[in-house]
């Protein structure tokens, strides 16, 4: 008897674990498909897509799922709505396609008051890529209307001008800190944000080699301190600066003292 | 005695099966090396019938994982068990450990015969996997094979060189062997983490493009979450050994012909109980250290975990934790009624149950629910407008800290219940452990609502003070409880095996939930890769590349549960057998203890 009532309440247990188990929301993680980006491409395949980058490369969740950084996107923000609900009252006389698009393409155009600009650098993305951002974006909460034209138009835009190159042709060290971004999370000055380490007495705490590899490979040597904010700097920004570039805002930081 | 003669010619033969099966494994592992440099591809995936590759796969790691806890964790608990008999003079411990470790030996051969089923499993259904990972970490599996194989040995030399050093000198150095035991047990467990956690988290310089032969060997094998995991499922072993010998003992006193028998298996079920919850009470801290380096290593692989298809599962989870919670008091608040002197405290317990029932509802509240969109506009947002405020961590961190405080309190109780101290600063004592719980209390809250006024950045870094206010109050609490009992009066014996049947099937359900809660944090562990082999390295092309819904997991994880249980109550069954003489001379003892807390 006691053989049995060991077993029944056994079993008995994992029945009930397994019941509740299958008794809450079923879901499950779906292989994402490939999706083409041809003029024929369809809303909801751009807003897959978009959904894919949103959450994974185009990095947007290190920054607005912070609640902190930027405001998030797929919840309400200060009773305004999510994202598709509120891109349209944004600017007055700009849809919600135009005025996301423009957000992505010219951070430092939009910045919400009590927020610093977006750290985004749209060039990394190919324009098909930024209207798929767009198109989910306009899914939360509001109607997609991004459609295969606008892609076919940005793909020919790429074709005549490929992505690459130096974000801005001079040489002057705060240009190139400003056309970067790179005051969107570093202080110099009273000018930028508190979220990076600051730009100021920089030279006095770390050495050049540190900085230059800070600048070329950041996830490679995170600063004490902002180990949460890991994997927030661009890794490409090596690749949008100028080897003359690099050098004056190697130098300009060193130069930084206390 | 034949009996002897028979089960020491079985023993050898089952001693030396882990170690042939790890040299097989080898020698195949070999074999194939020779191929490879001939030019042959092996196929990306094989083909398994009926279940299919993922289920066989997933069912081969979850046995293989659970005996490997198994017999992990209870060498732990051995080595504390017979220290504890050193210095106490307690021959019950020493007992207890060897009778432990004599079931460890047939665990061995388990762990070993599910750890080749999974080998041949990966080789034959994933060798493209294989093929890959065991080019990237080849020198630490030669290394885990050797370890193995030493393991092997101390295990032999610990459990039958225990009778021949059993005085002086020769039985520190036995000790000794437990020791290196535990030693070995965790290295082998370090390396294996280090292949696990390597498909989670592969260091970021390592992209679909680069080839194996080129990824850093160290930076792959201390990869990002490989510690959090490793202090995680090191805590969770202890917490899994002391589950097992609870429900080990729950059995044999329902089993009991004699009251002798009966008192010693109570006394065994109290051990295992307190070992499972003690550890269970470091778990949480642990996890969300882990948690963390999810979060830090890949932001997305964190919000998968907790936002996103699986945030149900820790609605579930909670429920789990909510069970082990209440099952552990509750053996305790029982076990109670055989304590002369614990009435006293006995009205406490509903107030203690209430904590515990708030606690468990708070944590089982999820933050983001999955919504669609009519949904999301009924309630304003994608957070409830009610409970979306406690399924935030501020609300779980404080709901989870009381819980701990108040099965730290019962276990006080617990031991105090016999005694009565005769230090002169007893009541003093008593009301700074009292102004001890309410400041560790007071702060928890304070960080719980002040959290909510927060950047959630701030808010992450709470949990730390509230966890330093729980520890510290659980370490000063006992430091001035050691001191205030001693010599302390009794005020009678505790009566072991005067327990209801009933406490012994908490401590089943003990067993059976952490089982249970182990495979599910398997699949959450594994699950937030998605339809990666190694994360954003190598994607599963599989036809099973999609990641289950929970309901499908949790058949999977029951299946396994039940294999488990199924061979681990066939190994008692064994140890039983050879047990019976060694157990009617040893229970005696069992019924002297004066001792509460049976030290």
């Amino acid at each position: 008897m006691t053989n049995i009532k060991v077993l029944g309440v056994m079993i008995g247990t994992l029945a009930v674990y397994t019941w509740i188990a299958n008794a809450i929301p079923q879901i499950e993680s779906a292989v994402p498909e490939e999706v083409s980006f041809s003029a024929d491409v369809s809303p909801a395949e751009l807003v897959a897509a978009g959904a894919e980058l949103y959450s994974g490369g185009g990095g947007c969740t290190t920054c607005h799922g912070l609640e902190t950084r930027a405001p998030n996107l797929l919840t309400d923000y200060n009773g305004e709505g999510t994202i598709g609900q509120r891109c349209g009252t944004r600017v007055s006389g700009q849809d919600c396609k135009a005025y996301l698009h423009e957000s992505m393409v010219d951070p430092a155009g939009y910045i919400l008051e009590g927020f610093e600009p977006m750290v985004f650098q749209a060039r990394v993305l190919s324009g098909a890529q930024i209207w798929s951002l767009v198109a989910f974006l306009q899914d939360q909460g509001g109607v997609v209307t991004v459609s295969g034209s606008d892609v076919a138009t940005a793909a020919e835009a790429d074709a005549a001008a490929p992505a690459g190159g130096p974000m801005v042709a001079s040489n002057d060290p705060l240009e190139i800190m400003r056309g970067n971004l790179c005051l969107g999370c570093h202080m110099l000055d009273g000018e930028g944000a508190e979220l990076g380490p600051a730009f100021d007495g920089m030279g006095s705490r770390i050495a050049t080699d540190r900085i230059r590899t800070g600048i070329i490979d950041p996830a490679l040597d995170i600063a004490e301190g902002f180990d949460h904010l890991a994997g927030s700097m661009p890794p490409n920004l090596g690749d949008m600066l100028t080897a003359r570039q690099l050098e004056v805002l190697v130098d300009f930081l060193a130069g930084q003292g206390g | 005695m034949p009996k002897i003669s028979r089960r020491g010619g079985w023993s050898w033969l089952q001693a030396s099966l882990p170690v042939a099966i790890v040299v097989a494994i080898g020698l195949i592992a070999i074999a194939i090396e020779p191929l490879a440099a001939q030019g042959y591809t092996p196929r990306e995936y094989g083909d398994f019938p009926v279940i299919g590759s993922r289920a066989a796969i997933w069912i081969a790691a979850q046995l293989h994982l659970f005996f490997a806890a198994f017999v992990l964790g209870v060498p732990m608990f051995a080595v504390v068990a017979e220290a504890i008999g050193i210095f106490s003079s307690d021959d019950r411990y020493d007992k207890l450990a060897k009778e432990f470790t004599r079931l460890l030996l047939v665990s061995y051969s388990a762990t070993a015969i599910w750890g080749a089923i999974l080998v041949f499993g990966l080789i034959t259904l994933y060798p493209g996997l294989w093929g890959y990972l065991s080019e990237i970490f080849a020198p630490s599996m030669w290394v885990y094979v050797g370890i193995f194989f030493f393991e092997s040995f101390t295990l032999y030399l610990y459990y039958y060189g225990w009778d021949r050093w059993k005085k002086g000198r020769a039985k520190w150095g036995h000790w000794g062997l437990g020791i290196l035991l535990n030693l070995w047990g965790t290295a082998v467990m370090l390396i294996a983490n280090s292949w696990l956690t390597y498909m989670m988290s592969p260091p970021a310089e390592v992209t679909p493009d680069t080839a194996p032969g080129m990824v850093q060997f160290w930076s792959a094998f201390a990869n990002a979450t490989w510690m959090p995991i490793n202090i995680h499922r090191l805590i969770a072993n202890v917490v899994f050994g002391g589950a097992i010998v609870g429900a080990y003992a729950a059995y044999r006193f329902l089993s009991a012909k004699t009251d002798e028998e009966r008192a010693h298996y109570d006394w065994m079920g109290y051990i295992g109980n307190f070992i499972a919850i003690s550890a269970l009470i470091v778990l949480p801290f642990a996890g969300y250290w882990l948690g963390r380096e999810i979060y830090e290593f890949n932001q997305q692989m964190g919000t998968t975990m907790m936002g996103g298809f699986m945030s149900w599962l820790w609605v579930v989870q909670a429920f789990l934790i909510a069970v082990l919670f209440l099952a552990g008091n509750y053996y305790l608040w029982v076990g109670m009624g055989r304590i002369p002197g614990a009435e006293r405290f006995m009205p406490y317990t509903k107030w203690m149950l209430l904590v515990l029932l708030i606690g468990a509802a708070v944590w089982a509240t999820p933050r983001n629910m999955i919504a669609d969109r009519a949904e999301i506009t009924a309630m304003g947002g994608q957070f409830h407008p009610f409970l979306g405020v406690l399924g935030v961590m501020s609300a779980k961190n404080t709901a989870v800290n009381f819980m701990i405080l108040t099965t730290f309190l019962s276990f006080l109780l617990y031991r105090r219940a016999n005694k009565k101290a005769v230090v002169s600063w007893e009541k003093t004592g008593t009301t700074i452990q009292g102004a001890l719980f309410a400041v560790s209390a007071a702060v928890v809250l304070f960080y719980g609502i002040y959290g909510y006024f927060v950047p959630s950045i701030v808010r992450i870094g709470f949990s730390v003070y509230q966890v330093l206010a729980v520890i510290a109050a659980i370490i000063l609490v006992v430091v001035i409880d050691v001191f205030m009992m001693r010599g302390a009066e009794s005020r009678g014996e505790i009566r072991w095996g005067e327990m209801p049947e009933r406490s012994q099937y908490a401590l089943f359900i003990l067993a059976v939930t952490f089982t249970w809660l182990m495979g599910l944090m398997g699949f959450a562990r594994s699950g937030i890769r998605q339809h990666w082999h190694v994360f954003e390295v190598i994607r599963d092309t599989s036809v099973d590349a999609a990641t289950p819904a929970l309901g499908y997991a949790s058949i999977v994880i029951s299946v396994c549960v039940l294999i488990f249980l199924s061979l681990v109550t066939f190994i008692f069954w064994v140890g039983g057998l050879a047990e019976k003489p060694v157990i009617s001379g040893t229970a005696g003892g069992t019924t002297a203890s004066a001792s509460a807390d049976g030290d």
